[in-house]
């Protein structure tokens, strides 16, 4: 008779909270996994485990139970455990019982008898269905004749039934951990200069790429850590712009980023791994136009990175706000974006290529676009002078002058409702050198926002 | 036949508008544009990146935008229809030889359908440096254009355009209520490229 381990993890928002968020379910995924060959990942805090068979390994059901609240324990992982036969009354006895509840063999449709009909977790309509009939408990539900039963729910009722009395059919759907992509390697000797590190490390990543190539997989982040004479462990990681398999690739970003943090001390022992995803290659259209490739942009990336900052580069993307110069820096990559939202088609470019030279010969009145504004950062402080109420005269850092023409002031404001409300009035202004810039006036102080250009 | 009123451009108004002038722009030449403040230039400059983002079936080309002083406003550039996320920002907060470091390396990273190494007032920079950007962008499919506010003799770009502010709009009578844009004129200083005509002067419209 087969016999199911429930595990229900406690100090974790069970319910709602989405598959793959709780940081505690994937150690305790291995700590069931420790215990039992076949390990079913419920979901939602919940891990089933097969229990029979066991006596001989661990002694008998309470021994096993309270050795696997101890493994969870030692992962800061606080769990109850229910053993019945069946998957739902092992979890009745989960979230009904208190630390460790084993359900006798034989006894699970007894157990389950009282237990609330919410324990099926049912879908809204059946819930309210079944309420209107007066049925409050599995055993109710369990008493019910089948026929009757199936003609009103038809199959899923005869299967709820079949819960309320402890059959459940279904098989564990075994859990397996996904492949480990890592490769180490004990020095002999320690390591004290940079360049054998580099290059022990760039023979443990090609072996690292060699398997993910194999298994058709990428990575899209790699890790290492150096292990050190003194005890200490120096670890690195790097993101690359798309997801590679590229040994070379791999081993040209290890190098960059050790040079730019080398391990402080004496090298003993490394440690390469991979974070592998799926990734498929994009086919490529014959009508657009050429992209960098993914090698070489994740190793110009990297290299723009070292020369600027990381903070200093990326795709410029607006918030959703009216303030002024809100925009940040987001990853950059050369895959097609999602089509745009807007209905503005794409503007069509005569390039050199596809057409003659200009057929205005030269010469012509045209319609330009959009005036683009330069923005000074940070924008230096302005003394404006005024007079009637408009400013006359500006002097600042990046320039001065009398000004000729102007217009506002256009009060733009936002976020009041927050602790960091904001509100100025900007003037366009012309000076007379024919320069047009942006003042903008804070309440306290001018500053100069940015030059048109 | 009766002409829809819509349809007839005024009078001076080429149908190819700006973008026969953007098409003058060689492929694995260095160009430069030139002109002083509130001339124009940066509005050219995103009107080109405009049209190389947002051409192609699946999205246009890659652009690769060296800020020398990090004046760019992702704003204007979204509003002149530049699609930032084909757009990869490299700020050098006012270091000359950064910018120049950074535009070398995106140079010679094929697939940019341009790059533009925009100085400011950091420029003129060294002739040394012209050289090398040259020398690497050519026979490659990249537009590379520098963008400063002066001068230097001696570059060996293909193509200089001079760009010079003429006058701006206001709207409204007096009192002025807002900026309704800016003219000014774009001329060929000089240009060595098959593709492109010797001499040309464009009055250009900008509106805000």
């Amino acid at each position: 008779m087969t016999r199911i381990a429930c595990l229900l993890i406690m100090n974790e928002p069970a319910g709602n909270e989405p598959a793959g968020n709780e940081p505690a379910r994937p150690a305790l995924l291995q700590v069931a996994l420790a215990h039992s060959p076949r390990v079913e990942d419920a979901g939602a805090g919940l891990i089933y485990l097969d229990a029979s068979g066991l006596e001989g390994l661990f002694g008998d059901e309470s021994r096993l139970a309270a050795r696997l609240r101890d493994a969870a324990a030692a992962v800061d992982v606080e769990i109850r455990v229910g053993i019945a036969e069946s998957r739902i009354a092992a979890l009745a006895a989960a979230r009904l019982g208190s630390g460790v509840t084993i359900v006798e063999r034989g006894g699970d449709a007894a157990y389950l008898a009282p237990a609330p009909l919410s324990l099926l977790d049912l879908p809204e309509e059946t819930a309210t269905r079944l309420s209107r009939w007066g049925l409050r408990t599995l055993g109710e539900l369990a008493a019910l004749p089948t026929a009757g039963l199936f003609e009103r729910l038809g199959g899923d009722g005869v299967r709820l039934q079949r819960l309320g009395r402890g059959e459940d059919p279904r098989p564990l759907v075994s859990w397996r951990p996904g492949p480990l992509f890592e490769e180490s390697a004990a020095l002999e000797w320690g390591i004290e200069t940079l360049e054998p590190v580099v290059e022990r490390l760039r023979e443990l990543a090609a072996r690292v790429c060699a398997r993910l190539g194999a298994a058709g997989l990428a990575a899209d982040g790699f890790e290492w850590t150096c292990r050190l004479g003194d005890g200490r462990a120096h670890e690195g990681a790097l993101t690359p712009a798309v997801p590679i398999t590229d040994a070379d690739s791999v081993g040209g970003l290890l190098r960059l980023a050790l040079e730019a943090r080398p391990p402080r001390g004496v090298v003993e022992a490394l440690t390469f791994r991979a974070r592998p995803v799926r990734f498929a290659p994009a086919q490529e259209s014959l009508t657009d136009r050429s992209r960098p490739a993914p090698r070489l942009l994740t190793a110009t990336l990297n290299r723009l990175v070292a020369l600027v900052g990381a903070d200093a580069i990326g795709a410029p993307a607006l918030l959703d706000t009216h303030r002024p110069d809100a925009v940040v820096l987001a990853g950059y990559s050369s895959e097609p974006s999602a089509p745009r939202r807007d209905s503005r088609p794409p503007i069509p470019l005569k390039g050199v290529s596809q057409h003659p030279p200009s057929p205005l010969g030269g010469e012509g009145r045209v319609r330009g676009d959009t005036l683009a504004l330069r923005r000074l950062r940070p924008a230096p402080p302005a003394s404006v002078t005024m007079a009637s109420g408009r400013p006359v005269a500006v002097r600042s850092a990046r320039l001065a002058g009398r000004i000729v023409a102007g217009v506002g002031p256009w009060r733009v404001s936002g976020e009041w409702w927050s602790p960091h409300p904001w509100l100025q009035d900007e003037w366009d202004v012309e000076l007379a050198d024919g320069t047009l810039c942006r003042l903008a006036h804070d309440g306290s102080a001018w500053r100069l926002e940015g030059i048109y250009d | 036949m009766a002409i829809p009123i819509e349809s007839s451009p005024p009078p001076g108004w080429e149908r190819e508008g700006i973008d026969g002038l953007l098409g003058l722009f060689p492929p694995g030449r260095l160009s430069e544009i030139v002109g002083p403040r509130s001339s124009g230039s940066s509005s050219l400059l995103l009107a080109l990146i405009a049209r190389i983002t947002t051409s192609g079936s699946q999205g246009g080309g890659q652009v690769a935008f060296v800020d020398g002083m990090d004046a760019l406003d992702p704003a204007s550039a979204a509003t002149a229809g530049a699609d930032l996320s084909a757009l990869l920002w490299v700020k050098c907060g006012g270091r000359l030889r950064v910018g120049l470091s950074a535009a070398d390396l995106l140079v010679r990273c094929p697939g940019f359908a341009l790059v533009v190494l925009d100085l400011d007032e950091l420029g003129p920079m060294p002739a040394s440096a012209h050289v090398r950007l040259q020398r690497a962008v050519e026979g490659t499919d990249t537009i590379l254009i520098t963008r400063s506010a002066r001068h230097r003799e001696g570059s060996p770009a293909s193509l200089i355009l001079a760009t010079r502010r003429l006058a701006p709009h206001w709207m409204g009578l007096r009192p002025l209520t807002r900026l309704a844009g800016l003219r000014s004129e774009v001329s060929i200083f000089r240009s060595r490229s098959s593709h492109a005509s010797r001499e040309g002067r464009w009055t250009l419209d900008w509106t805000l």
